[in-house]
């Protein structure tokens, strides 16, 4: 009973926690743009990131070391150092937009400016990084994160034509108001929402966290082949409100306070106060773990102590890592940046690295050395060859298609 | 060390890659000149004018949702203030262009014109929701943001019949 009530509590964390601003903001951008026609590419990135989440848990579990630390001592420091740069710029990036989602989203709620929220929200972060157990901090914010399930409830509430959005889903074809150019962009910036780097390193590192063996194997699996098609329900119903009320009403979404509109319009004030606590769960978890997921990948590669399992004064570089990168997230955001702008460069972004996070990962799955009987097996292999196609793909095309449609403008 | 002397060494002293440097420059600097050049007066007023439609068009929804008891007050004036800084980023690109001809002149003339409308009438709709004392409201908001769709429409589609 214990054990079930375990699998259930780590699937449904998994969902809450799977949505962050990334995956709000983009997949609200292409839903008031594009409507559902592009709900073919969250399937494609749901599936990669399962893959590669599942290959990188089996990793820490197999190994008893996250992933980034084996990369580092199986491909040398020279090939690690490139997979950090890329991977801890994209988390830079993310921790930034991170931090100025919960500030927007608590400006939502309040009305005051975000920019006062900024330093609040980046504290908090601190302060729970510092001082709440993982378990607690992962579940509590998981858990919370939930009520953004108000999108999907929201989608029955408006009453679409069910039919337009399944013609949209199942036959996509892009707008008569966009150029296929722009189409294409948008497609590789909600690929990279899907897959960012930053939640397979914090998979495989919470994985150490709390101690997974091989027994464990088996709930790691369900928590990511279970919840996280539910996590990419949620960006779907979020991609559906935005279709069936700010499509045609001729709004593009450029800003977090478009994002709540179909909800409020579906489901009125108790909904907004649903999606409201969603938004702030979801980003402040997610910047909890962009947060960490810095101090890890730096930890992991320079071979610091590191751990939330360890008290701070004995992971003293982990944790001033990780002050310095809210310090530096704090520095871009008080500039008055906008968050939703960084948001949207660092899904594009994350897209371009995806090849210098996910070979290596694949490497390492297949070391008999590390994993022993646990490497990855032929269909295994095979669809992440098929996969790594489409990340280069996805990553070669992402700046030319940046600067041919001016950021998607 | 082999691998290294073979890859940072040599390889920069090679008088065909030196050769062709300037060449990759100017393709890069003719690439921007193309680019740059895309996006000439009657584009950038077109976008300014469908990012303000857009800007509109949330204002109006956000005013409806509150006028109805859907929308909190905090978020009615978070969309508000969102639109308006879209508005006014839609305007600073059609002030910062500078037109070559009478006809171009005239455009961001008439462009500006509609835009400062529409930022009066964003103005107005915020008073409107923060309005305590019975001054301004709802629907006094809802129709200056309505009258402003209906200018940004009309230009757009005088824009698009060019």
């Amino acid at each position: 009973m214990k054990r079930l009530l375990g699998v259930a509590l780590g699937v449904l964390t998994a969902i809450g926690g799977f949505v962050d601003i990334g995956d709000l903001v983009t997949n609200a951008v292409v839903g008031s743009r594009f409507g559902l026609s592009l709900v073919w590419v969250v399937g494609v990135g749901v599936l990669g990131i399962c893959l590669f989440a599942n290959m990188s848990g089996r990793v820490a579990a197999a190994s008893g070391r996250a992933t980034f630390e084996v990369i580092r001592e199986r491909l040398g420091p020279r090939a690690g150092l490139a997979n950090l740069s890329a991977s801890f710029l994209i988390n830079l990036m993310t921790v930034t937009a991170e931090i100025g989602g919960v500030a927007l989203a608590l400006q939502l709620a309040s009305s005051v400016h975000y920019l006062l929220w900024i330093p609040v929200a980046a504290l908090a972060v601190w302060l729970v990084v510092w001082r709440v157990k993982f378990s607690i901090m992962e579940n509590v914010t998981g858990l919370l994160g939930l009520t953004l399930i108000v999108f999907a409830v929201a989608l029955f509430l408006l009453k679409p034509d069910w039919g337009n959005l399944a013609g949209q889903a199942l036959a996509p074809a892009v707008p008569a108001e966009e150029t296929a150019p722009t189409y294409w962009y948008y497609a590789i910036a909600l690929f990279g929402a899907a897959m960012t780097p930053y939640e397979v390193f914090f998979f495989s590192s919470g994985a150490v966290e709390e101690g997974w063996s091989i027994k464990d194997l088996v709930q790691s699996r369900i928590n990511v082949l279970v919840g996280f098609p539910l996590g990419g329900l949620l960006s779907v119903a979020i991609a559906g409100c935005a279709a069936v009320v700010l499509l045609p009403a001729g709004i593009a979404v450029t800003s977090l306070s478009q994002v709540i509109l179909p909800v409020a319009e579906g489901a009125g004030k108790v909904g907004l106060a649903f999606v409201l606590v969603g938004l702030v769960a979801a980003t402040f978890g997610a910047a909890l773990e962009t947060t960490l997921s810095s101090g890890y990948t730096l930890a992991q590669f320079f071979g610091w102590s590191w751990g939330k399992f360890r008290r701070p004064a004995q992971a003293a570089r982990f944790h001033l890592a990780m002050i310095i990168c809210l310090f530096i997230g704090l520095a871009v955001l008080v500039t008055g940046v906008d968050p939703v702008l960084v948001t949207e460069y660092s899904v594009v972004f994350s897209a371009i690295a995806l090849p210098l996070t996910y070979l290596p990962i694949l490497i390492v799955a297949n070391d008999p050395q590390y994993m022993g009987q646990h490497v990855n097996g032929r269909p295994v292999n095979v669809l992440a060859m098929v996969y790594l196609v489409i990340i280069l793909a996805a990553s070669l095309a992402a700046i030319p298609l940046m600067i041919v449609t001016g950021a998607g403008s | 060390m082999l691998r290294r002397t073979a890859l940072t060494g040599p390889a920069t002293h090679l008088p065909g890659r030196k050769r062709r440097r300037p060449h990759v420059w100017a393709a890069c600097l003719t690439m921007a000149s193309v680019l740059a050049g895309c996006s000439g007066t009657g584009s950038t007023i077109s976008t300014a004018v469908e990012d303000s439609s857009s800007a509109i068009a949330t204002a109006r929804l956000a005013l409806h949702l509150e006028s109805s008891g859907k929308l909190t007050r905090a978020a009615t004036s978070t969309a508000l203030d969102d639109s308006l800084k879209e508005l006014e980023t839609s305007r600073k690109t059609v002030l910062e262009l500078s037109p070559a001809t009478e006809m171009e002149r005239q455009a961001v003339q008439e462009a500006l014109g509609v835009l400062d409308h529409c930022a009066a009438s964003l103005t107005d709709a915020r008073d409107a929701a923060a309005s305590n004392d019975g001054g301004p409201t709802l629907p006094d908001g809802e129709r200056e943001l309505a009258a402003a769709a209906d200018r940004l429409s009309a230009l757009g589609t005088k824009d698009g019949g060019k």
